[in-house]
């Protein structure tokens, strides 16, 4: 409910000073008491933010499709539409395109250290600048002048829509990778990560987790904010231009 | 480019663009509800859900 | 309701032989990017002739886009969907006929673009059947997904960046497909094409039922 968000302000405090807390200590444990790798040096330590900036872009992705449908399902039943649905799609799809951005940042340095190179087309990169871009678009379609609701309902369906299509896009260039491996260069797995780095990792996904929903939960204030502004200069508009005309005028329309 | 100066690099961007984003969004908050004459106490998170139409 | 459907698609051509936007501007402009796909890849013989499949499906994605787009124009010359919107026809009718319109226009399209690369490319076709069927398959997925993201994402009060956007990532899977089909036909290398024909169809059928179920909600949001 909006009120329990809005009111929550102890919960970010609490949140924030957790998140830089966690984030100095894992700071700490990936650069410094984790032990390097036996195969790829110190370019492990890439790995310790990479994978979980991954992970949280996905649960954001998921958070933002779960919102999208309580949005549509739940729309019409509420006097308000239901726009605190609206609003967390917003807000987690924009964090998830941030942490998939640097998803993308950490692998190529990772990837210029281990494999040599910047960028490999193998399915896991190329699905992820797809599903980079594809967000950027539901963030481009989000800022469409239109009635809120409206522009809720389109963004939506189309969250659901490209939802529905990351498995698609996932199989058809895994598929596409498989079949030309020969021909790219050696794509090298990830190595199997145990003792200290996978406490160092695990460690890591929960710390980049509360710092996610640190930035979730304010940025779906702020989108909260804004719309109360565009409420308010909505409002002034039209009283504004109301007290322009002569009083009785009954052409004046009811705002609803 | 050596591996510490890619880890370096790569944690140091991280850190970086995590603290500006977090940064713009709460300061962006503030903006708002200041502009809106909200009690700046907290940070970008508190509103009250009264009526707002009376001239500020 | 195929009377509906077969109706609307005859509207859309009409209006289309009148214009000639399609044949006139979009075929042409897409023969252009062949031909600077030469210019750009140093009119390197055997580099065009292994990319000929995929630079081949990039120009109908280009092209593809732009027709889409204009199918949408179409519908709002008055400023919105409501003409659209409001007609008697019912809407899984709509989208099922603009779909078919578009992939009419795709397909005249592709007609044009396969002479072209075959000869500017220097490529013999080894499969005939699959050629055919991969472009059917992709002009089928391109149509579908294209009206579906085109009520989304296209027509007057939008600009026309946004639509490329939204439908170029959806479509990629499809290049993709085509692409691989393609050399496949063109023989540049042995592969499953067939399959990826196939895939391509699945991609087609997914976005119809999604648009038969999302389209008259999109609409009525316009």
């Amino acid at each position: 409910m909006d009120d329990s968000k809005m009111t929550a302000t102890p919960l970010t405090r609490v949140l924030g000073i957790l998140g830089i807390v966690a984030g100095v200590l894992m700071a700490v444990l990936g650069l410094f008491v984790s032990p390097p790798d036996v195969v790829q040096g110190e370019a492990v330590r890439m790995l310790y933010l990479h994978v979980p900036s991954i992970w949280i872009a996905y649960g954001s992705f998921v958070l933002t499709s779960v919102s999208s449908l309580l949005f549509l399902v739940r729309s019409r039943r509420r006097e308000d539409g239901g726009r605190h649905y609206d609003r967390m799609a917003g807000s987690a799809a924009e964090v998830g395109v941030v942490f998939t951005g640097l998803t993308l940042i950490t692998g190529m340095l990772w990837g210029k250290v281990t494999w040599g190179t910047y960028w490999q087309w193998d399915a896991r990169l190329t699905t992820t600048v797809l599903l980079f871009v594809t967000y950027l678009g539901y963030l481009a379609l989000r800022r469409l002048p239109a009635d809120p609701i409206v522009r809720g309902r389109r963004a939506a369906v189309m969250a659901l829509i490209s939802f529905i299509n990351v498995p698609i896009v996932h199989y058809s260039v895994d598929w596409w990778r498989t079949l030309h491996q020969k021909a790219s260069l050696s794509v090298g797995r990830r190595p199997e990560i145990t003792g200290e780095m996978y406490w160092t990792l695990l460690y890591s996904a929960l710390t980049v987790t509360i710092v996610g929903a640190w930035l979730i939960v304010h940025r779906y204030r702020v989108i909260r904010l804004e719309e109360i502004r565009d409420e308010e200069n909505l409002k002034m508009l039209i009283s504004s231009r109301r007290h322009e005309r002569p009083t009785g005028s009954a052409a004046d329309g009811e705002v609803s | 480019m050596s591996e510490v100066a890619t880890v370096a690099i790569g944690w140091g961007l991280t850190f970086v663009v995590i603290a500006t984003y977090s940064f713009w969004v709460v300061s962006r908050g503030r903006t708002i509800g200041r502009e809106l004459g909200i009690g700046e106490v907290q940070q970008s998170g508190q509103e009250q859900e009264s009526d707002l139409s009376t001239d500020n | 309701m195929l009377a509906e459907v077969l109706l609307l698609a005859r509207k859309d051509l009409r209006i289309e032989r009148r214009a000639k936007v399609a044949l006139g501007q979009v075929a042409p402009l897409t023969l252009l990017i062949v031909v600077v796909f030469a210019f750009a890849l140093d009119a390197n013989a055997p580099l065009l002739e292994i990319g000929a499949g995929g630079l081949y499906w990039v120009a109908v994605l280009y092209g593809g886009t732009l027709l889409t787009q204009r199918a949408f124009e179409l519908e709002t010359e008055g400023g919105n969907f409501d003409d659209f919107r409001m007609s008697p026809i019912k809407v899984h009718s709509l989208f099922l006929g603009k779909s078919l319109s578009l992939f009419i226009q795709i397909c005249a399209l592709e007609l044009v673009l396969t002479p072209a690369v075959l000869l500017l490319y220097d490529v013999q076709v080894t499969d005939w059947l699959l050629l055919i069927a991969a472009g059917v398959a992709g002009a089928v997925a391109f149509s579908v997904c294209g009206v579906l993201w085109g009520v989304m994402a296209a027509g007057l009060r939008v600009r026309s960046t946004l639509l490329p956007l939204l439908l170029i990532p959806v479509l990629a899977p499809v290049l993709l497909a085509g692409s691989r089909a393609f050399e496949t036909a063109l023989g540049i290398r042995a592969d499953a094409g067939w399959s990826w024909t196939s895939l391509m169809f699945v991609i087609a059928a997914v976005h119809t039922v999604v648009g038969l179920a999302a389209f008259g909600f999109l609409l009525e949001e316009n």
